[in-house]
């Protein structure tokens, strides 16, 4: 019982780090309609602004960690001003390309400007353990967890309660009736693409500290799509919602699947998870339900 | 008319000596292609491993292959540690350069190529340990080390032999199923095993992302499960990982054993120093780049002070130096018996199948090493080396500890 109960924790907890991942292609898509294809090489990008910061410069954590979110939400920009600023109105199609295309140019980025080396991503979170009874947490995912439920719930009050993010949610609508009613389409767009690179900054910070740092962890990006596709690709607060339940079926099939069958079926089982919702409900649980009238 | 007779008997005679005497002074030139990985995932050690391969080329053109009449060129090719780019760029570089020998750098190549070889009649020689689905007779891709199991089934009975342990090694083995190269490591160490009860027990193999999120769980149950060692050929990334979870478990004194791709010091710079890794072990068949002396460092240090050598004192310069001195010295006996001239890649693998290669002929470097038709390694009569890190520094636990035999899986 209490190995089904650690599975189960740790499960959820690795998920609602997907969820935080998740919320930059949401936070992205909402302003845009664009699945960004890079958002696993944002996480590495921010990944290495922190080592950079933390152990090239030797900066305190409590500079180096905003400096780092600064730079990201910085880099973010750049990409929204060089990329899409002039995609504005065209078809999602082309967006999606470009973020493919954004994906290579990001990786031969960090290639020029930080090596191929692997890097030790400094300790952020105590290495020691929460441990309650026979339950044993890992310090960096409990805290990541509490900050990821602040975030989505702060993001989802943020995108339904202020002018700023109904702009946003408008923007996502239809970029050209949004236009028509005086939003600005681009503003809009540049604000989702900074949230969304410093939301990877954080999701490496909590997925990478203490561990190592390479193009490996650019993975995470592809593990936290199943969470969005539950979700569906508009809801932050549903992201955390899908973020467990991915989570704790994954760990809860890692445990006892994997050592049955000798392999790793709990990396793969989101996918399956992911395949199903897409042949259910295409939306996800609480994406958008959009009537076209012809 | 005296005169005139002897300048007529005198010019052609003189021709004639020039003609003979031609050939003898004259160098045959042959090439190898050195598929390298600039730009993929072991661009950080390519410097390294180029550089010893450059460096053993110059060192045997100017004090081997004078006397035989042979200089060999070299060619550096970017194939990503990508079967698709190795496979595209092929017949380019065999129109280009037409090697008599390939150097590869990992399983992408020998995935690409090892159809076409034959075919093509060009050995290629690997620095890497070998793996079970190449484990084939009538070989054109050759390793200089037996599989990554058998290098970690010696592990295992050198580390029984060193602890006193008198049952069977209780072992972990922490993998992925990213390559088929990592599960087939994972494989070799299974049949090792299955076939020893007496020697080793595999408590769990656990198969985790390439850059795992998370392993205290995992990590949490083998130690439940009693093991004793953790073998980890993969990569750093798991490394520090699996020694991240021991340590927030509290339990630093279960050693993680690695391999060369993914030894001590890499990994020790992926977790930020050497302390971390205090007690854990690295092993694989050939020489280990430690600051003692050796013959193989010596070696490496006579390329840097007489031929410039670019090449650093690592493991993947001796990954670099083991695979162009194994294809150096076949090139040599290749000459030897068909003579300079008449080098292919043909005579080249057949004379590495029929010339055993001492160690004193690699430097130290490798073991001694007999190939048969049988396999694309020696399947007998090698050893391996174990470095630990002992009071924060690299140092060699073990030195020739014999490969045990496994069956095929």
């Amino acid at each position: 019982m209490i190995d089904f109960l650690n599975y189960l924790i740790n499960g959820s907890l690795v998920g609602l780090l997907y969820a935080l991942i998740a919320m930059g292609f949401i936070v992205i898509y909402r302003a845009s309609k664009v699945f960004n294809f890079a958002q696993g090489e944002l996480v590495v990008f921010g990944g290495f602004i922190v080592w950079w910061m933390v152990i090239e410069t030797g900066l305190p954590l409590v500079v180096a960690l905003p400096l780092a979110m600064l730079l990201s939400a910085l880099f973010g920009l750049i990409i929204e001003r060089i990329f899409f600023s002039r995609l504005v109105g065209e078809s999602a199609f082309a967006m999606v390309m470009v973020t493919i295309g954004l994906l290579i140019l990001i990786r031969g980025l960090i290639l020029v400007m930080f090596g191929p080396q692997v890097r030790p991503f400094p300790v952020i979170f105590s290495l020691k353990p929460v441990i309650i009874g026979d339950v044993l947490i890992p310090r960096s995912l409990l805290v990541g967890a509490v900050i990821t439920v602040v975030v989505g719930l702060g993001l989802s009050w943020f995108f339904n309660n202020t002018r700023a993010g109904l702009k946003m949610t408008a923007v996502a609508e239809d970029h050209q009736v949004a236009l028509s009613m005086g939003i600005s389409v681009k503003r809009s767009i540049a604000f989702a693409w900074a949230l969304g690179a410093v939301l990877s900054t954080l999701g490496a910070i909590i997925y990478l500290s203490g561990k190592s740092l390479n193009f490996l962890a650019s993975d995470i990006g592809l593990a936290a799509l199943p969470v969005a596709l539950l979700a569906g690709f508009e809801s932050i607060a549903g992201v955390l919602l899908a973020g467990l339940i991915v989570g704790a079926i994954q760990g809860l099939v890692t445990a006892y699947v994997d050592p049955v069958v000798g392999g790793a079926v709990g990396s793969v089982f989101p996918f399956v998870i992911m395949l199903v919702i897409l042949f259910i409900r295409p939306t996800g649980m609480f994406g958008w339900r959009t009537i076209e009238r012809v | 008319m005296k005169n005139r007779l002897l300048k007529w008997i005198a010019g052609p005679a003189a021709a004639a000596v020039i003609v003979t005497a031609t050939p003898a002074s004259a160098q045959t030139t042959y090439n190898i292609a050195s598929l390298a990985d600039f730009t993929g995932p072991y661009a950080d050690i390519m410097k390294d491993l180029v550089g010893a391969r450059r460096a053993a080329i110059d060192w045997w053109n100017d004090e081997v292959g004078k006397g035989l009449g042979i200089r060999i060129g070299i060619k550096d090719y970017d194939c990503r540690y990508d079967a698709a780019q190795t496979a595209s760029l092929w017949p380019g570089i065999k129109a280009e350069l037409n090697p008599v020998v390939i150097l590869g750098v990992g399983g992408p190549d020998v995935a690409a190529l090892q159809g076409r070889l034959p075919a093509d009649k060009v050995p290629m020689f690997m620095s890497t340990g070998s793996y079970g689905y190449v484990w084939k007779p009538d070989p054109w891709v050759f390793n200089p080390r037996p599989t990554y199991g058998h290098e970690a089934s010696a592990f295992y009975e050198w580390f029984r032999g060193a602890r006193g342990i008198k049952g069977p090694l209780k072992v972990a083995i922490i993998s992925s199923e990213a390559s088929p190269a990592y599960v087939d490591i994972a494989k070799g160490s299974e049949k090792f095993a299955k076939d020893n009860p007496d020697k080793a027990e595999i408590v769990e193999t656990i198969y985790t992302e390439v850059q795992p999120t998370d392993l205290t769980t995992q990590v949490g149950r083998l130690i439940r499960k009693g093991v004793q060692v953790i073998n980890i050929q993969t990569n750093t990334a798991a490394v520090v990982a699996t020694r991240r979870a021991l340590q927030a478990l509290g339990k630093t004194d279960i050693p993680i054993m690695m391999s060369s791709h993914n030894g001590l010091i890499a990994s020790g710079k992926a977790i930020g120093g050497m302390k971390d890794l205090e007690g854990d072990y690295e092993v694989y068949g050939m020489a280990v780049p430690t600051d003692q002396k050796s013959r193989a460092h010596d070696f490496q240090q006579m390329l840097v002070a007489k031929y410039k050598s670019q090449a650093n004192w690592t493991l993947a310069s001796i990954q670099g130096f083991n695979q162009a001195l194994v294809a150096l010295r076949a090139i040599e006996a290749a000459a030897r018996k068909v003579g300079a001239d008449k080098v292919t890649g043909e005579a080249v693998r057949n004379a590495l199948l029929a010339t055993p290669l001492t160690s004193e002929q690699t430097f130290g470097i490798l073991p001694n090493l007999t190939y048969t038709n049988e396999a694309p390694f020696p399947v007998s009569g090698l050893t391996v080396n174990v470095a630990t890190i002992k009071d924060g520094k690299y140092v060699i636990a073990g030195e020739n500890a014999p490969v045990p035999v496994i069956n095929k899986w």
